[in-house]
């Protein structure tokens, strides 16, 4: 995720402390949650045409917000006017990616997913579920937005509809994901920068 | 057709802390059961669920989801709380299969041998479950669900045709898309009063609540239904469901949005007997909706009513119903003897869960048993499904965003009464009178209950309650001639000339009223402005035969013995069992040779 100056020199223990203290430093500034430093040339999805893509290297500046969904998923499925809603508000200053973690999805399925839901966004598999490590997410819907740094700025749910699985409200009443998503615009950090998304479980996938 | 097979037996070992695989819970051995009989049912393709639960891959990929919803009996979807009485189809997992799908998730969800699996069942979800309809009304036009929004609610209305009365043993509703559908009521809609709402015939309408008016005594006697797992079978035996000429089912619909545009065709097939019904239900409706004034941020607001049954009756089903902001729903009988029967109980009512429940054996409650309800709802911030953000101010209605408080029961009354007393009319006429007292200021309490008084001849009290409706509803034309018509029971005839008119001056083409005028007048003689009254009968309605009949008969009154006879001529041939118009138009006959022979 993003580069990091190495403050400390070679000794590998003393690698690793430095870079978490490098870390903490950018942080404060950049107002962003790190991540492991390891992941930071791993985060890699794979297209529809079966190539590897890195979302965050080709954000060109832009923030990038990833959804991890499932097709098969009813509260995934549920969301998806206002995920696309949300990538046509923020239109030109962010990127949305769906991101299918489900090995078991193939492009045709996947094309098929995004034609029924009337999704015009990119959409990428995540075989060795680094993206999903990257955002620390675990179920559908669930959403991470990574600054221009490409640091993990939230984690977390869309908004507040569902409070528990049969159990939503008639409208949500608290809009996270919107929220993170303007104040990073804004150069400021989310007030709220991680939050219990509910939904399937990413985990029983694997 | 779904295979049935008992579940199979599960071992639960003691626990060790080295578990070795032989001794760990497996899908093949442990769960599969579980989930073919609990689950499958709706988790198959073309079911109403969202997504399949057939394989070991199905479950897998759903298998910590799994644990979740059935550790907090979100799943399987089943309201009532386990208590005396049963119902029918009851979908509940014992403490112990819980806790064993639980286990298998914590030990990583294995397989199992291949060998163990039962068998998988299947769902003909192509097809008729109960096969071939005999009848399927035509598909109107279709409802298309937008991806977005919330509930919504759509009707049909589907015309029956039929050529004259048919008895129907057994109704399958096809929602169309199940997964979209939280429950679907039929109604039987005798008077084409849902055609009326729609926009043109077949555009179905919206609205969460319709209520169709019915004829002078013709309850409604089957809770016609659809809920996700739902199996169609046959009516008892001697309870098949009458079906006339005319006659429309409306299928109302609970939809819900997915987040794909959608498009809803439901169907339905009907299944004739020959068997006339030898047994006649009766839906007893418990209600207080005037009591609901439910403020903003109350918690627990109670509404509650009482009934005593003035007749045994035998309970069939049971169907509570309230809106967003119901919260505890209970429904009793205290019978005579001091024991209380807990009819159901439903801790946490959930809208979307609403459902009518069979009892697995019919409940007995003698005469004098009190029928009990007691709702509470949560009009706050906390209850979710609060439809006001803020909490506001909710009284009883139709609207989805109003309250109600309901609870219908389908019973069969026994009655030690004279075989010519309908006990159904006995209970009928004593709900109404209930409606009455609890809420003089009911229009439709009034009304039914002085109807129900003009059927058996209490003509008296009956005026008593029209004049109470009219002046809930002044100028209400029904009402006024509903009125009329016992006044001159009641040998009041000026004051049946008066209610007449008046329900013609908002009605002019009011053709019960314009008929009755006409008996009024006749019946105090005055002859001409009789026949005026029957010749415009004639003209709003010339089907009528007693039309005919009577204009033949004011004519001949008249002395106009050729147009009394044209007239009489007409209406056997309009009503072939007409005697009085034969006998007239006998008359009318002598009376013209006679005049012939003088002449």
């Amino acid at each position: 995720m993003g580069r990091r100056s190495t403050i400390s020199i070679n000794l590998r223990p003393h690698i690793v402390r430095a870079t978490l203290i490098a870390c903490m430093v950018t942080s404060f500034f950049a107002g962003g949650i790190c991540s492991n430093a390891a992941d930071s040339n791993q985060a890699t999805g794979v297209n529809l045409s079966g190539q590897p893509v890195d979302p965050l290297k080709t954000a060109n500046g832009k923030v990038t917000v990833l959804i991890f969904v499932r097709t098969d998923c009813p509260i995934s499925n549920r969301y998806a006017p206002t995920i696309q809603r949300l990538s046509s508000q923020f239109a030109g200053r962010s990127t949305f990616w769906l991101i299918y973690p489900a090995k078991s999805e193939t492009s045709g399925s996947i094309q098929q997913h995004l034609k029924q839901y009337g999704y015009k966004l990119g959409a990428l598999q995540d075989p060795q579920h680094t993206l999903i490590k990257a955002s620390h997410v675990e179920v559908t819907p669930e959403a991470a937005v990574f600054n221009a740094s490409g640091d993990l700025v939230y984690h977390g749910r869309i908004d507040n509809w569902y409070e528990d699985f049969g159990h939503a409200r008639t409208v949500p009443t608290t809009h996270e994901l919107a929220d993170a998503i303007s104040a990073v615009l804004n150069g400021r950090r989310p007030t709220v920068n991680s939050s219990p998304a509910i939904g399937c479980y990413i985990s029983d996938l694997q | 057709m779904v295979i049935a097979f008992p579940p199979r037996q599960v071992t639960i070992h003691a626990e060790s802390s080295a578990r070795t695989d032989d001794l760990k819970v497996t899908f093949t051995h442990d769960i599969a059961p579980i989930i073919f009989h609990n689950c499958a049912g709706c988790h198959h393709p073309g079911g109403a669920g969202p997504f399949p639960l057939l394989t070991y891959e199905d479950v897998k990929s759903h298998a910590r989801q799994i644990a979740t919803v059935t550790g907090s009996r979100f799943m399987p979807p089943w309201q009532p709380e386990p208590g005396e009485l049963k119902f029918d189809g009851e979908r509940r997992l014992s403490d112990a299969q819980i806790t064993v799908i639980q286990q298998w998730v914590e030990e990583g969800a294995v397989e199992g041998q291949p060998g163990e699996l039962p068998p998988v069942p299947h769902f003909a979800e192509e097809g008729w479950q109960l096969g071939t309809p005999d009848l399927v009304p035509r598909t109107q036009k279709p409802f298309l669900l937008p991806a977005a929004g919330g509930d919504t609610y759509w009707n049909f209305v589907l015309p029956i045709p039929v050529d004259g009365t048919r008895w129907v043993k057994a109704v399958e509703i096809r929602p169309g898309e199940k997964r979209l559908v939280h429950h679907a009521n039929m109604l039987v809609d005798r008077l084409g009063r849902a055609r009326e709402l729609e926009k043109e015939p077949g555009s179905g309408f919206g609205g969460m609540e319709i209520r169709l008016e019915s004829e002078a005594f013709d309850p409604d006697s089957h809770l016609l239904f659809w809920k996700p797992g739902s199996v169609p079978a046959e009516e008892p035996e001697g309870m098949a469901l009458r079906i006339d000429k005319g006659t429309n089912l409306v299928l109302n619909m609970h939809l819900q949005p997915s987040g794909k545009p959608e498009v809803i065709q439901p169907s339905v097939g009907l299944y004739f007997t020959d068997k006339p019904a030898t047994l006649h239900p009766m839906l007893l409706e418990i209600e207080n909706d005037a009591a609901l004034h439910v403020p903003a941020g109350a918690k627990e607001f109670a509404v509650a009513d009482e009934f005593i049954l003035p007749v045994e009756v035998d309970v069939l089903a049971i169907y509570p119903h309230a809106h967003y902001l119901g919260k505890d729903i209970l429904a009793y009988a205290r019978l005579p003897n001091g024991s209380v029967k807990t009819l159901i109980h439903i801790p946490h009512w959930d809208l979307n869960w609403q459902a009518v429940y069979r009892y697995a054996e019919l409940v007995r409650l003698p005469k004098g048993t009190v029928l009990g309800m007691r709702y509470t709802y949560d009009n706050s911030e906390a209850n979710l499904r609060n439809p006001n953000h803020p909490p506001q101010l909710v009284k009883g209605g139709n609207r989805s965003s109003d309250e109600m408080a309901h609870l219908w029961l389908q019973v069969l009354p026994r009655s030690d009464t004279p075989p010519d007393v309908d006990p159904r009319r006995l209970l009928q006429e004593a709900l109404s009178r209930h409606e009455v007292e609890k809420d003089p200021g009911n229009f439709e309490a009034q009304y039914n209950l002085a109807a129900m008084l003009g059927a058996r001849g209490e003509t008296k009290e009956a005026v008593a309650h029209y004049i109470a409706a009219a002046e809930i509803r002044p100028k209400d034309p029904v009402v006024a001639n509903a009125l009329g018509s016992v006044l001159l029971a009641n040998g009041d005839v000026r004051g049946a000339i008066r209610s007449f008119q008046a329900a013609l001056q908002e009605r002019p083409n009011y053709f019960d009223a314009r008929y009755n005028l006409g008996i009024a007048l006749a019946s105090q003689g005055d002859f001409p402005a009789a026949a005026q009254e029957f010749q415009e009968s004639v003209r709003l309605n010339p089907e009528d035969a007693n039309a005919h009949a009577n204009l033949g008969a004011a004519l001949a009154q008249l002395g106009k013995l050729m147009e009394a006879k044209s007239q009489l001529e007409i209406a056997p041939k309009l009503r072939p069992d007409s005697q009085l118009a034969r006998d007239n138009l006998a008359e009318v006959e002598q009376m013209i040779a006679r005049q012939g022979k003088s002449n």
